[in-house]
């Protein structure tokens, strides 16, 4: 039964990775980051027909709230990178809408804050 | 009387005729022979002809069998490579998918498809092996298959879909024919214009229209690939002409041994040709269920799905077309799912629980003592097990 398993995982996939891409490119990291936030856009409506089963797929994956990238990949079976150009590629077209990941607060500045500690303890330590 | 019979001139000519009677005679002997010795000839020389004729014949028919042979082993090796391959990029580009280096692992998918389609190709010509059987697959992935093994595939575009399978047995030789017709198609227009592919329900089948915007064929090529289409069989790769066309000899030859039809005789509305490819019923079955979720699909997974439930129940698009409904539901969290068979076990505790399945079903044997009960459960077992094997 492995053995089996093993020939059946052995044949290539029929439809390869680039023709779902349609031979896009990769897009930029600030677009598309592992963690920025996926949802579809509220008009189904205008869901066209001419999507691919991928695409369409990746709509459905997206349409009850936010999801992140990795998240949505990690659904499918395919590579990560093809993914995101699929959701890019769906964003352009309007069909989803993405949300940057929340910034992380940056620190402040370690020798301003001595700087006031400094001063506090001069003025009442 | 007597006076003629004493004139030696009388006699003078009776010998002359008499001399003149048996060189004929002979003569005419003479010819005779002759004549039957020409004939004799010339049938000699015919049978010498056509034995020659034949032997040249098996000489090359050998001499192509056995190029045949060579290649065909030849490109059952390249093929087994370039299947192996598409492998090892698969796995890579699985590996490797957040990097950048996932473009030019495409690239390298790319070339080794078309690669592996000439390979294909020749084999086809010398009866050899067509590769892995496939899956049956929805049409229009057989399409997008075609499409990815030609150089110029981001010029193809598939303008409409039908809820249609191939069965596995057609599904490679189907996406092969198509490929060298987007071969031809993408190389005999000019880098600009796309090539369009409409599947259409037909009542004989379904047709895939392949259009592209070309300069289209002469009388004199077009009457070639006819030829090629429906009644020449090419064999062997010898009549291919330098350099080879394997397109059509290749389609002819696989629409034949398939049992599909292809027709390049009509043109297309942009100029070019429109070739015709199509799948009688029997080829066809049912769209197979969309592979990706499937691993995710839970059987749990309608509950708590309020949002894609409500963009799915619409059954015709804005433009009216049937829309393909989805068969599987989706299921939106995978958390749930691996919840519902409990968290992973320890070999420990599997080893434990089949052990108690082993314990249970060797009481359930022994307590079970009525032989006809016995018998009809073993009987349906075993007829189980020939069924099986």
């Amino acid at each position: 039964m492995t053995g089996f398993d093993e020939l059946e995982a052995q044949t290539p996939e029929l439809v390869r990775p680039y023709v779902i891409t349609k031979g896009r490119g990769l897009p930029d990291e600030e677009q598309l980051s592992l963690i920025t936030l996926v949802t579809a856009t509220a008009d189904h409506q205008q869901r066209p027909t001419r999507l691919s089963p991928e695409e369409q797929s990746l709509l459905d994956l997206c349409s009850a709230g936010y999801l992140s990238v990795a998240e949505i990949a990690g659904h499918t079976q395919l590579p990560l990178g093809v993914v995101k150009i699929l959701l890019a590629a769906l964003t352009e077209g309007g069909y989803l809408v993405t949300r940057p990941p929340v910034q992380r607060a940056s620190l402040a500045d370690r020798e301003i804050l001595e700087e006031v500690l400094n001063g506090l303890r001069a003025k009442f330590g | 009387m007597t006076d003629y019979i004493q004139n030696p001139v009388l006699w003078a000519l009776l010998v002359a005729v008499l001399v003149s009677v048996a060189l004929i005679v002979r003569q005419r002997r003479a010819a005779r022979t002759l004549r039957q010795e020409f004939a004799d000839l010339r049938a000699r020389h015919t049978e010498l002809e056509n034995g020659y004729a034949k032997s040249v014949e098996a000489a090359q028919e050998r001499a192509d069998e056995a190029t045949k042979t060579v290649l065909k082993s030849a490109m059952r090796t390249l093929q087994g490579l370039a299947a192996e391959q598409q492998l090892i990029v698969s796995r890579l580009q699985t590996k490797y998918g957040e990097s950048v280096i996932l473009q030019d692992l495409l690239e390298i998918d790319h070339t080794n498809s078309q690669f592996g389609r000439r390979a294909q190709s020749i084999a086809v010509l010398c009866d050899g092996w067509l590769g892995r059987q496939r899956d049956v697959a929805s049409i229009y992935d057989v399409v997008r298959s075609a499409q990815g093994r030609v150089r110029h595939y981001r010029r193809v575009e598939i303008l409409s879909q039908v809820d249609f399978g191939i069965t596995s047995r057609a599904v490679e030789p189907v996406a092969l024919a198509l490929a060298e017709l987007l071969d031809n198609a993408t190389s005999y227009s000019s880098p600009d214009t796309v090539v369009e592919i409409n599947i259409r329900t037909v009542p004989k089948g379904i047709c895939i229209v392949v259009d592209d915007a070309g300069v289209g064929m002469n009388d004199e090529e077009r009457a070639r690939a006819d030829k090629l289409l429906t009644s020449e069989r090419v064999s062997g790769v010898s009549a291919l002409g330098n350099p080879p066309q394997f397109g059509f000899a290749v389609i002819g030859v696989l629409s034949e041994r398939f049992g599909f039809e292809v027709s390049v005789d009509s043109s297309s509305p942009y100029g070019g040709v429109r070739a015709v490819l199509l799948l009688p019923h029997d080829l066809l079955t049912n769209a197979p269920e969309q592979k990706e979720p499937a691993p995710v699909v839970p059987a749990a997974a309608p509950q708590g799905r309020g949002g894609p439930e409500g963009a799915v129940p619409m059954t015709t698009t804005s433009d009216g077309l049937p829309k393909r409904r989805r068969k599987r539901p989706m299921a939106i969290v995978p958390g749930t799912a691996s919840g519902g068979s409990g968290p992973a076990r320890s070999g420990a505790e599997t080893a434990a629980i089949m052990g108690a399945f082993q314990r249970g079903t060797r009481s359930g044997r022994a307590t079970q003592t009525d032989p006809a009960e016995q018998s009809s459960s073993t009987r349906g077992a075993s007829s189980e097990g020939h069924e099986f094997s």
